[in-house]
């Protein structure tokens, strides 16, 4: 079966000398739950912005779906869906015509469109709130205008930056809910979350990954027949589990 | 690979609504500076100057003013729409879709045309008030004002994508364009130079446009329009080149 995502020998060097992936390898298969854990500045976002487009991979392949993000962008841009853990909009548009307007990138036509921003406007809960300017709206109401925006031309592959981060946890269930919807009906999902517990509910297949490199790699039960489970086994990896025994200690 | 028309035009339309939000600098401004230059130098001054043949000073200062307005309205649409979106970061909106390199810049360069040419058009409404507007070529005009428009889209783009600062948006502007737009011919002939200074006239490419903006609707003629017309299809096709090579390696888009 062709993998939903597959990166191989994953390099990113920024212009300042920082490198950001090192031979990243990761394979992601079709209808998979997908999580990518790793302390910040990691490379989890500069990995999934060689994915998206958003930065030039320095070396390394990446398919979606069997289709080169890069020789093929066009092509390969049409399966994913992205939402990014940086607010990436207009500030002054409204809920409602930053989605459309993904949606008219995408090539939706406009009564296709139509029916499915009406649909994630309602399934967000910004019915209310889908004509205000995006800059008026709070922080919670702002990452759910993000999400429709991913979801709006029905990806294979759904890539969720940080999603939840600085959300209530009333839209944390329900967004939990939604994605296990979503999975559920064959959507690919590739997350990345500094909540735990969010990948542990969620996630079917976890990698970790510190300093630029894939440091650990497999299904999620891996992680929990180990004592001390997905903490322990993420403290470990990112070699940060002397530090917190420390901690505890004192 | 079939065009993504809906993409390009949800491009259009965004850039639409936006400038929507702001008429008084998209709209008002270049109209209500280019009806003081006509009223100042064509109607006030030009009324004390001889006239050019059979056309008055304001009939042959006019299409200088157009032209020098559809430059400021092409190279500032190109630089805020593209510098304004990679500062807010929502330039990776269309970084993420599945919209071709030319298709990115065709959208860009379509609205600064549509914007060129609105300018244009609201120029020479008030120069029909003036009883000033004559067009001697309808398809030399549009030539001229497409293919300089396109010329300082690119070039609009071009900075927006190297600019790191607002301040830098500027530089092209103030030492380049509004000089040589200053001294290319609008409120003068080249016969009007002294000798020794017309070699620089010839030497200015907005010599070129305004020349043949001003054989387009007056049919008044210091150089053979076939080498402006030559020397602008040039431009617009090595710059639109650059452009698209930018796009390709991601300069000043992608990280």
């Amino acid at each position: 079966m062709t993998p939903a995502l597959e990166i191989s020998h994953l390099r990113k060097v920024y212009k300042s000398g920082t490198i950001a992936v090192e031979d990243v390898s990761l394979t992601i298969q079709p209808g998979d739950f997908f999580g990518f854990l790793g302390p910040n500045g990691a490379g989890k976002s500069t990995t999934i912005h060689c994915v998206t487009g958003i930065s030039n991979p320095t070396s390394g392949t990446i398919k979606i779906f069997g289709v080169d993000a890069v020789a093929d962008y066009r092509n390969a841009r049409k399966l994913v869906g992205l939402s990014p853990q940086e607010f990436n909009v207009d500030p002054f548009a409204n809920a409602r015509n930053i989605i459309d307007w993904m949606g008219g990138y995408f090539g939706m036509r406009a009564s296709e469109r139509k029916k499915r921003i009406d649909m994630l406007i309602e399934r967000f809960d910004l019915v209310q709130h889908a004509s205000k300017p995006f800059r008026e709206l709070s922080g919670g109401l702002k990452r759910r205008v993000i999400l429709a925006r991913a979801m709006v031309n029905d990806p294979k592959l759904l890539i969720l930056d940080e999603p939840t981060a600085g959300v209530d946890v009333e839209l944390r269930m329900d967004l939990w809910r939604y994605l296990q919807e979503l999975n559920r009906d064959g959507t690919t999902i590739l997350l990345t979350s500094h909540y735990l517990e969010e990948i542990e509910r969620l996630c079917r297949n976890i990698a970790i990954v510190n300093k630029g490199r894939i440091v650990r790699n497999g299904p999620k039960e891996e992680f929990f027949t180990e004592p001390g489970g997905l903490e322990r086994a993420y403290l470990a990896a990112t070699g940060k589990a002397a530090d917190h025994a420390a901690v505890a200690a004192r | 690979m079939t065009i993504n028309w809906i993409g390009l035009w949800t491009m259009i339309r965004r850039e639409i609504q936006r400038l929507a939000r702001v008429p008084i600098q998209a709209v008002i401004a270049p109209l209500i500076s280019a009806l003081l230059f006509i009223f100042i130098f064509g109607f006030v001054v030009g009324g004390r100057i001889k006239n050019f043949g059979s056309y008055s000073y304001l009939e042959f200062v006019l299409p200088g003013v157009v032209m020098m307005n559809i430059v400021n309205a092409a190279f500032l649409q190109a630089t805020s729409q593209i510098y304004f979106q990679r500062f807010q970061k929502s330039i990776e909106e269309i970084l993420v879709s599945p919209l071709s390199y030319v298709e990115m810049i065709a959208g860009t360069i379509s609205i600064v045309i549509l914007r060129s040419v609105f300018t244009a058009i609201g120029i020479m409404l008030i120069g029909m008030a003036f009883g000033a507007v004559h067009m001697h070529s309808l398809p030399e005009f549009l030539f001229w004002v497409i293919l300089v428009s396109m010329i300082f889209g690119f070039l609009g783009i071009i900075v927006a994508l190297w600019a790191k600062t607002f301040e830098q948006l500027n530089v092209l502007v103030v030492f380049f364009i509004q000089p040589l737009s200053m001294v290319g011919g609008v409120f003068n002939t080249v016969a009007m130079l002294p000798p020794w200074l017309r070699w620089m006239a010839f030497g200015n490419p907005f010599f070129y446009f305004i020349n043949g903006l001003r054989h387009a609707m007056i049919g008044f003629n210091e150089a053979p329009t076939a080498i402006g017309a030559t020397l602008t299809l040039t431009l617009a096709a090595v710059l639109g080149s650059i452009v698209w090579r930018l796009y390709a390696i991601g300069w000043g888009l992608r990280e």
